[in-house]
């Protein structure tokens, strides 16, 4: 009894400790560990949350102002955007997810528009900022980026509304791009991103009706946003890259994804070798064929 | 001025002797080597005018075009799949631990002046070279060319498609970027899915599992190699039947079954087809200089953790990646065996049985027609309607299963839904043989039926004759429509001096 008591305790350690053991490797990995910034480094546990990072509070209210470290600043939205939001949100976004923002059940079905409380800021901005919300196309499988109809400061203030009702996170971020690093950006782009938005950036057509839009034209806050809080099909990154590691991606991608150095010509269009195909054939050996056409007899 | 000074031109010319210096030299040679009578039928070597005759040579000259490129490429790409920090000048992978043959292939691409150039000229150049490949192929089966007695030269032109296949192939895989190394990762897996030699053969290829260490070198030693001196050697192989047989010809005035008409090789189609060479790799420079093809640097290095989606392969290996796409997932798993039908099957059995039909069908076509007899002038496809059918049909197969290995491109670019573009590829590629089938028929049977098709008509000139009677008489056709050529002379046999044609260009060879 008391030797399978120890074993079992045994195993327990063995197994927290394999368990654990590469957690804390990973952590310190994947921070910048070491170097006199860890203090500020956010976690595995605890990313884009202001656990363990740089808080700033309301020194009058203790409600928590911005957070974060040298790599990705979170700010909360002003209180005082609350009313204006309220007004916006019903304007615009209520005849869908309600004038509680909790989201309607569409002819039954629950969860076709969704419930927003607590779903933080940076959500919020993120769909209103890019234009997929108020949506174009409420049937639609997945919104599509358009020309937002709200401005960025209404954006926050729809947010700041939504958050009022059940504050949390994460903030609206914004990434300070003279820390990241570009290269290790363009390696953990290649590992958790280029799976469906492929190598380029371009993004591609992922199932039925879904798709990985094409990251060409974003701008840098709203690559964390998404990258944070993972907007419909996408994952939700929050334990497994650390702010720095999420600053890095964003600095590869607002400059060699949207700006790439890329010399050799004329791209073709980033469609890879379906179009290199096309104008190997069409354009190369069609060429040829003319050509032999015209030194050659026809009859 | 006395008589026997010897300085002047006529009085050189006539110490020289008939043939003059190079003559002289030249029968020296011949004295020892017996020169004159190969080096003879060489350059009366009889080339048929016909443009469609010219789509070889793209072929020939892209692969020239190739070697030498391909020559200064070896010269800076290292073939190592030993890790190394990259510092060049490309700053998104400055730091990060790559293979040297990445960074190799991207420092060529960046530090080696017109490395980038050479290298994508490369990669035109192959994308030409298979093309080319399959146009001649098509126009050799299209008119009839691989009849007898020219089987052994289509069963060489389809081991030279095949072997022009895998090289690139292996070409495509040294540089070891993401989207390469996926598709080295898709052949051991194919290699893998064949039942009971499939791991062995795996691991016999790549030394071990996959990645392994030795992929890179062997492919390397493969592509810059072994492959090449094949292909130059069935190339070789091919010109030395091409010459000993003698060219088919279209049917046309003073053409037979006996006789080959055209422009000799020597000075005519040496001039001509030296420009073509001169064309072809201009063309590929261009495309080189203004087309972006394959930026490594973007895909990054390969490592087995990382993929990128919207990967496909060259476009000759595009039959196979759609085949792979469309296919149902139907595996067997009993018995402590699976079998992955889902990959056997259209990556190994379909290609398989494609290119042994093109290997046999000469033998196929023999057995249904009845036709053992010798053929030099050609058939226009509209006249054997069943056989250019059949080419059509797969060619069409072949076509879809290629637009088939871009569904998500198709789906992304048309915002059409993934799932019913793959089941529309799927029913495509099933039914498209059969719906060319009998309408490449059809369009034959017209063809046959037109006469003069795409001349211009001529007038019927209706005149009324003094009794009252309308005559219709057909005005004479117009003489741009009159096939002009000029009447073949005799070649004449090896060396028999004064029997040379008063006009260059056009002879006839007896066979």
């Amino acid at each position: 009894m008391t030797s399978s008591l120890v074993k079992r305790a045994a195993i327990f350690t063995f197994a927290t400790l394999v368990g654990v053991g590469p957690l804390i490797v990973f952590a310190s990995a994947s921070g910048a560990s070491g170097s006199p910034h860890t203090a500020y480094q956010t976690t595995r546990k605890n990313a884009g949350t202001p656990n363990s990072s740089k808080v700033t509070l309301n020194p009058s209210t203790g409600v928590v102002i911005s957070y974060g470290n040298k790599y990705i600043t979170y700010n909360a939205p002003s209180t005082a955007l609350v009313t204006l939001g309220q007004a916006l949100f019903l304007q615009n976004c209520a005849s869908c997810h309600g004038t509680e923002a909790n989201g309607v059940p569409a002819n039954g079905t629950v969860g076709s528009f969704p419930d927003l409380v607590g779903l933080g800021p940076a959500t919020i901005d993120f769909w209103v900022d890019s234009g997929r919300m108020p949506a174009a196309d409420v049937r639609a499988v997945q919104a599509i980026r358009h020309t937002p109809r709200l401005n960025p400061a209404q954006a926050v203030a729809i947010a700041a509304w939504v958050n009022s009702l059940s504050p949390s996170y994460p903030d609206i971020p914004t990434p300070n791009l003279k820390n990241a690093n570009v290269s290790d950006g363009a390696a953990l782009f290649a590992l958790n991103c280029a799976s469906c938005h492929t190598i380029e950036g371009d993004g591609d057509a992922l199932a039925s009706d879904t798709f990985s839009p094409s990251l060409r034209n974003i701008p840098a806050f709203e690559v964390v946003e998404a990258v944070r809080t993972g907007p419909a099909n996408m994952p939700r990154f929050t334990g497994n890259l650390s702010d720095q590691q999420v600053d890095d991606i964003v600095k590869y991608v607002t400059t060699e994804i949207q700006h790439p150095n890329n010399p050799g010509g004329f791209g073709l269009g980033g469609l890879g070798p379906v179009a290199e195909g096309f104008v190997g054939l069409l354009l190369g050996v069609g060429i040829l064929i003319l050509i032999a056409y015209w030194v050659g007899e026809r009859q | 001025m006395s008589s026997d000074v010897v300085n002047t031109k006529r009085a050189k010319r006539q110490t020289a002797g008939p043939y003059g210096k190079v003559g002289n030299a030249i029968n020296e040679l011949d004295e020892r080597l017996g020169v004159a009578k190969g080096g003879r039928t060489f350059m009366d070597k009889i080339f048929p005018d016909h443009w469609s005759f010219m789509l070889g040579e793209i072929a020939l000259y892209s692969f020239v075009v190739l070697v030498i490129t391909g020559i200064f490429l070896t010269l800076y790409y290292i073939p190592s799949t030993d890790l190394v920090t990259y510092h060049g000048s490309y700053l998104p992978l400055d730091g990060q631990r790559v293979t040297e043959a990445f960074s190799s292939s991207v420092n060529l691409s960046f530090a080696v002046r017109g490395g980038l150039l050479m290298r994508q000229m490369h990669h035109w150049a192959c994308d030409i070279f298979v093309g080319s490949i399959v146009v001649h192929m098509a126009r050799i089966f299209f008119t009839g060319a691989f009849r007898k007695p020219r089987e052994l030269n289509w069963t060489i032109g389809t081991t030279l498609l095949i072997l022009a296949i895998v090289n690139g192939f292996l070409g495509y895989s040294l540089p070891d970027d993401l989207v390469s190394g996926t598709g080295i990762r898709i052949a051991y897996s194919i290699i893998l899915s064949i039942p009971l030699v499939g791991s062995y053969l795996g691991f016999w290829v790549f030394g071990g599992n996959f990645p392994g260490t030795t992929v890179i070198p062997r492919f390397y030693i493969l592509h810059v190699l072994i492959v090449p001196l094949i292909i130059i050697g069935l190339v070789g192989a091919h010109l030395f039947l091409l010459v000993r047989q003698k060219h088919t010809q279209f049917p046309g005035k003073g053409r037979t079954e006996k006789n080959v008409v055209g422009t000799p090789m020597f000075p005519v189609f040496m001039a001509k087809t030296t420009g073509f060479l001169f064309v072809v790799s201009g063309v590929i420079a261009l495309l080189g200089a203004f087309a972006q093809i394959n930026p490594i640097w973007q895909f990054g290095p390969y490592t087995a953790s990382r993929i990128s989606y919207a990967v496909q392969p060259d476009w000759y290996m595009g039959f196979l990646d759609g085949a792979l796409r469309i296919w149902p997932s139907w595996s067997f798993h009993s018995f402590g065996y699976t079998i992955p039908f889902e990959v056997l099957i259209p990556a190994v059995l379909l290609p398989g049985l494609l290119f042994n039909i093109a290997y046999v069908w000469p033998a196929i076509e023999r057995r249904f027609t009845k036709d053992n007899a010798l053929h030099n002038l050609l058939d226009r496809p509209s006249d054997r309607p069943k056989h250019t059918a059949a080419g059509v049909a797969t060619l069409a197969l072949l076509g879809m299963l290629f637009i088939a290995s871009s569904t998500d491109v198709i789906a992304n670019f048309f915002r059409l839904p993934l799932n019913e573009v793959l089941w529309a590829m799927r029913i495509l590629v099933i039914i498209s043989p059969f719906v060319a089938y009998p309408i490449t028929w059809k369009i034959c049977k017209e063809v046959q039926a037109l006469h003069g098709g795409g001349k211009r008509k001529t007038a019927n000139v209706v005149t009324r004759t003094a009794l009252g009677e309308y005559v219709a008489t057909p005005a004479p056709k117009y003489v741009d429509d009159e096939h002009q050529e000029l009447d073949a002379t005799p070649v004449p046999r090896f060396i028999v001096e004064g029997d040379e044609p008063e006009s260059s260009g056009v002879r006839v060879a007896d066979r």
